[in-house]
């Protein structure tokens, strides 16, 4: 556990009403855990206690080596970036990120050392022409940048992210967000990210921990979760897209074969039980899904499933399609290859996918 | 179109509203005339009058700030049992008549009162007929405005984000509270001081009964009514209300000025 850049372990916290419950997570160095849950899930309580401004009840919070679980945030060494940044709108640029390395009662003696790291911190970041300016006439990217910088000033251990692009727009928010993560794989510092938007878990996460009802209901690498969710309530959070009701034939050690409509599949079992005749619900994310010309072969080792369009709905750069295959499922394909394929609600095409796109829910 | 008939009938009523607060004071200013207001200034009493007026409402405005905006950063930021009780006392001041909160006073700050006996006996202060009697009438009346303004400023102009943000980047909560929280609600605490201070010197009931003598502006005011009528009443009235508007313009500059967060803190 002491490797971990951050471990938080069994932590119970009541706040009126509401209460987190043993929750426990860690984050390896250099590694990006995504805190992933509904509005009121108790997302920014998890990340509120590791930086000290709730006091568990019960459990500890452990950062790098240290047991911080009674230190006020000044004392924790965690760089909090909020919505909108949350810079000071009374400082400049420079007074904001000279703020956190005075802040921690370095200015006496290291005044010149401070003043050096606070230019390189701005040069590194590519604010040393905004110096002077405040908050309010920087851009959003840039305003990201200060915030950054302010941050990292402190020597932060560990960074946290409490859904800092949740206020802009789509365009800008997704730029950020590269820089972001750019900045986080050159940095290696070690992030616990909150966001209640799946695909920014997506683009960012090493690790996923789906937060419902103030508790951890699924935790793992973000490619797996994604790809399995436990339940459908899960597989709704993470915006898993077609969720299939179907019911079980047989179940054998590893798995079951379960009636989507009309056809049968195989689906892996996992972990999970499953009993001739029960009705289950299946998940099957869109991006597994391909969509090919009707009667073509499916290629090696993926399933292929007739169907009919039902429906055609713009999407950005894609399409989305509603298919029929005795059961509902959405795909989307680009505009381009939505002309190629000529589709068109009533058209006839086959569905592919891995075997393993299918995962079973447990109710 | 419905909206320009009802924005008429408002600005009419409105206007009826301006009026009834302009047309008294305008009245009041033409009265006098210049003779009548230089005479009013050559008096050495209403000079004087005016100043321990100014005085005493700038001290009780620094009280005021002092002890009221922690009061009122306490309230913004914490939930406690017993709040709402806390609230309703500071808005008490508010509701009571001030004949009535000046028989308090004198009750609490008089010879033998609770805090009275012990201020004189320790410190050899006063209260009775004092300029410390003049302060404590005027904070008593008008802590509430600079507590409530101060709040705001603390609750409204801080994204609560920001206080966080400080604490994580190594500031203890005095710290967060100097560099922070009080230059950015620095126009609510401005503007509550600048109330503050409006209502304190203009404050008779409570201010007459604590300590008649040694006189304020509005009790000069009334008693040259009384003894000589309003002529001269209205010569100190005007050259008080002058001096009082001018120091309100420069206090508003000061609070909602240019740029707002500035001259604090930087």
């Amino acid at each position: 556990m002491s490797a971990q850049a951050l471990s938080v372990e069994n932590v119970r916290i009541e706040l009126g009403a509401f209460a987190l419950r043993d929750v426990s997570l860690g984050v390896d160095p250099g590694e990006i855990l995504v805190l992933l849950g509904a509005n009121g899930a108790g997302k920014s309580v998890i990340l509120e206690t590791i930086a000290g401004f709730h006091r568990p009840s019960h459990g500890r919070v452990r950062i790098g080596a240290r047991d911080v679980t009674s230190l006020p945030p000044e004392a924790r060494h965690v760089g909090y970036v909020f919505q909108n940044f949350a810079l000071f709108p009374h400082l400049s640029v420079a007074q904001n990120v000279r703020f956190a390395t005075q802040a921690r009662g370095r200015a006496g003696v290291e005044r010149p050392a401070g003043e050096r790291r606070i230019a390189a911190l701005l040069e590194r970041f590519g604010l040393t022409r905004l110096a002077d300016r405040r908050p309010a006439d920087l851009s959003g990217g840039e305003k990201q940048r200060v915030a950054l910088a302010r941050a990292l000033a402190t020597d932060p251990v560990v960074f946290l992210f409490d859904e800092p692009f949740s206020a802009l727009d789509a365009a800008t928010r997704d730029t950020l967000r590269d820089e972001l993560a750019d900045f986080l794989r050159d940095a290696r510092v070690p992030a616990v990210y909150v966001t209640h938007d799946y695909a920014e878990a997506m683009a960012l996460a090493d690790r996923v921990a789906v937060v419902d009802g103030g508790t951890l209901v699924q935790e793992g690498p973000a490619e797996r979760v994604f790809a399995a969710p436990r339940t459908e309530r899960i597989a709704r959070l993470i915006g898993v897209e077609n969720i299939v009701e179907g019911r079980v034939r047989t179940v054998n050690a590893a798995t079951a074969v379960v009636a989507l409509g009309a056809t049968e599949f195989r689906v892996s079992l996992q972990d999970r039980v499953a009993t001739p005749g029960q009705r289950v619900s299946v998940s099957i994310r869109a991006e597994e899904l391909s969509l090919l010309p009707a009667g073509q072969a499916a290629p090696a080792r993926e399933i292929a499933v007739p169907a009919t369009v039902l429906r055609l709905a713009g999407h950005g750069p894609l399409v989305r399609v509603g298919c029929d295959c005795g059961f509902p499922l959405t795909a989307y394909v680009t505009r381009a290859q939505c002309r190629q394929m000529a589709l068109a609600p009533g058209g006839a095409l086959t569905v592919a996918f891995p075997s393993e796109a299918l995962n079973l829910l447990v109710a | 179109m419905r909206r320009p008939t009802l924005f008429l009938a408002f600005w009419l009523l409105g206007s009826l509203v301006l009026a009834f607060i302009v047309v008294p004071l305008l009245s009041l200013v033409a009265a006098p005339g210049l003779t009548g207001l230089l005479r009013a200034a050559a008096m050495p009493d209403v000079r004087a009058a005016i100043a321990l007026s100014l005085g005493a409402a700038f001290v009780a405005a620094l009280f005021a700030a002092a002890f009221g905006v922690p009061l009122a950063y306490v309230l913004a930021r914490s939930a406690f049992p017993g709040k709402g009780v806390v609230e309703a006392v500071v808005d008490l001041p508010l509701t009571v008549p001030h004949t009535v909160a000046g028989i308090a006073l004198l009750l609490a700050f008089g010879r033998e009162g609770v805090l009275g006996e012990p201020a004189a006996a320790w410190f050899g202060l006063r209260f009775w007929g004092t300029f410390a009697g003049i302060v404590v009438a005027m904070l008593f009346v008008s802590l509430p405005y600079a507590v409530n303004a101060a709040r705001i400023g603390f609750e409204e102009a801080i994204d609560p984000h920001l206080e966080k943000v400080a604490r994580t980047l190594g500031a203890g909560p005095w710290r967060v509270f100097t560099r922070i929280a009080l230059p950015l609600a620095w126009r609510g605490v401005m503007a509550g001081v600048t109330l503050t201070f409006a209502r304190a010197i203009s404050e008779f009931a409570t201010v007459a009964l604590l300590a008649y003598y040694p006189m304020t502006a509005p009790i000069k005011v009334y008693e040259l009514f009384l003894r000589f009528g309003l002529d001269d009443a209205t010569g100190a009235a005007v050259l008080f209300l002058g001096i009082v508007l001018l120091l309100f313009v420069v206090l508003r500059q000061f609070a909602y000025g240019r740029g707002g967060n500035r001259g604090f803190g930087r």
